[in-house]
């Protein structure tokens, strides 16, 4: 079944590591984002350890396209905004009474590329992991069934959901529905797209949920699952490497503050 | 915990991410329409509403989390926690009889929309250096122009722009509480009829 996700599949050994030893990681990355002090180290960590990894699993090119896309958004705003107003002295720019500064300018790329770091860490989870096995890799470890159930199924009906709302849309335009009018009557439109829609899944849920109940869904005790993971003591130990690592970073960049 | 195990029946699982997909539908109808609106959490305030606070705080927070992995906005997962809280306070307006009326409905959503404003602000300004990556900050450095600091502008940004969306949203859900089959109210019994 087609489900809305990043996942691209491919035979590498990025894509082969146990979905727990890839969150770890994510959190090693998420760490390294806050922490490390300045533009040049965390563009150090993005170019030596993010972008090789994208390598090794094989998703190089989807990998930077997709953060090249989400981040775009985030350098501009930041780029512009603190580059007029967190102030220094190195104006590159004055528009009237506001002077676009070097050290703004800075402190705004700093911050995008913190964002940049936790974002590849991001990726290279989202890239390289199937959601069910994400999911079931934490429900293994305790997350309640019910909320893995949840998060699968919604990313299995996404798609779905946008191509009904785009056939209502369609439906009542072909009955007449004026879209390109002005403000105030485009809100009211949103009574016969959203009616539609709610009330047909309505139906949809009551019909889900006595399927489930004939297959005991809510039955309590363990439950076997269709897929089983692959991990091994080697993981088990990088997966306590990294955290470890995660922590010295936070003991690092807050001993100063606690000696002060 | 009594409360928490009632409002979690197989109907109430199945309806959730019926719900989070309705949160993205609407959204992105919103976009297609170009409203100056998010309207990303009628769903999550529905589910509030119908069955209870917990449900809608799960339902926020999923929502969010689910955003997060499907790619279409990363950023969502910080604001998970504003996300849970929203949909918690349309549980318990629902059950204190709000969405009853489209009048008090908008009232709430007006409370809702500041108290989103005031948890938001702070994760854009101290996560995102005071933006969020979309459209809305334009008028952060509007703020910012008048001299606000990130914390500021981005309060001003969502005092702006959270409250009205979520009346909207709360007066859609009143509306479809109306519509929705009596028979499908009961089951779940938050809103006393």
């Amino acid at each position: 079944m087609q489900s809305s996700s990043l996942y691209i599949e491919r035979n590498s050994g990025l894509h082969a590591l146990h979905p727990l030893t890839k969150l770890a990681l994510l959190g090693l990355c998420l760490v390294l984002a806050f922490a490390l002090p300045d533009i040049r180290w965390l563009l150090a960590a993005f170019g030596l350890l993010l972008l090789p990894l994208a390598a090794w699993g094989r998703i190089l090119a989807p990998f930077a396209r997709s953060g090249f896309s989400i981040i775009l958004p985030f350098v501009i705003s930041l780029a512009l905004i603190q580059g007029f107003f967190a102030g220094g002295d190195t104006a590159l720019l004055t528009l009237g009474r506001f002077a676009f500064t070097w050290e703004g300018l800075l402190a705004g790329l700093t911050v995008s590329a913190r964002l940049l770091v936790a974002l590849g860490g991001t990726l290279l989870l989202m890239l390289s992991t199937r959601p069910d096995h994400l999911m079931l890799a934490l429900t293994e470890r305790g997350l309640p069934q019910a909320l893995g159930y949840i998060v699968l199924t919604a990313l299995q009906i996404f798609p779905r959901f946008q191509d009904r709302a785009r056939v209502i849309l369609e439906a009542q335009q072909a009955r007449g529905l004026e879209t390109q009018v002005n403000l105030l009557r485009r809100l009211r439109l949103l009574v016969p797209l959203i009616g539609p829609l709610i009330l047909a899944s309505i139906v949809d849920v009551e019909e889900r949920a006595m399927a489930l109940e004939a297959r005991a869904f809510s039955r309590p005790g363990q439950k076997t699952s269709l897929i089983s993971l692959h991990d091994s003591g080697f993981q088990v130990l990088l997966r306590t490497g990294l955290l470890l690592a995660a922590l010295a970073l936070i003991v690092w960049r807050l001993l100063p503050l606690v000696r002060a | 915990m009594n409360g928490f195990r009632k409002e979690f029946s197989t109907l109430t699982l199945v309806l959730i991410p019926v719900a989070i997909a309705i949160n993205v539908a609407i959204g992105q109808l919103a976009i297609t329409l170009k409203l100056p609106l998010y309207l990303d959490s009628i769903g999550t305030i529905l589910v509030g509403v119908l069955v209870g606070p917990w449900a809608g705080a799960i339902t926020g927070f999923l929502a969010n989390v689910v955003w997060t992995l499907s790619g279409l906005f990363p950023q969502a997962i910080a604001w998970a926690g504003v996300a849970a809280i929203i949909g918690a306070l349309a549980g318990a307006f629902g059950r204190a009889g709000w969405v009853n009326s489209w009048s008090r409905a908008a009232l709430a959503g007006i409370i809702t929309g500041f108290v989103a404003a005031i948890l938001s602000a702070p994760i854009a300004a101290y996560v995102f250096g005071g933006v969020t990556g979309t459209g809305t900050d334009a008028v952060v450095a509007m703020f910012r122009s008048a001299g606000l600091d990130a914390l500021g502008a981005n309060l001003g940004q969502g005092a702006v722009s959270e409250p009205l969306d979520k009346a909207i949203s709360f007066v859609v859900v009143w509306a479809v509480m109306l519509a929705l089959p009596l028979r499908f109210k009961n089951r779940f019994g938050n809103v006393e009829e």
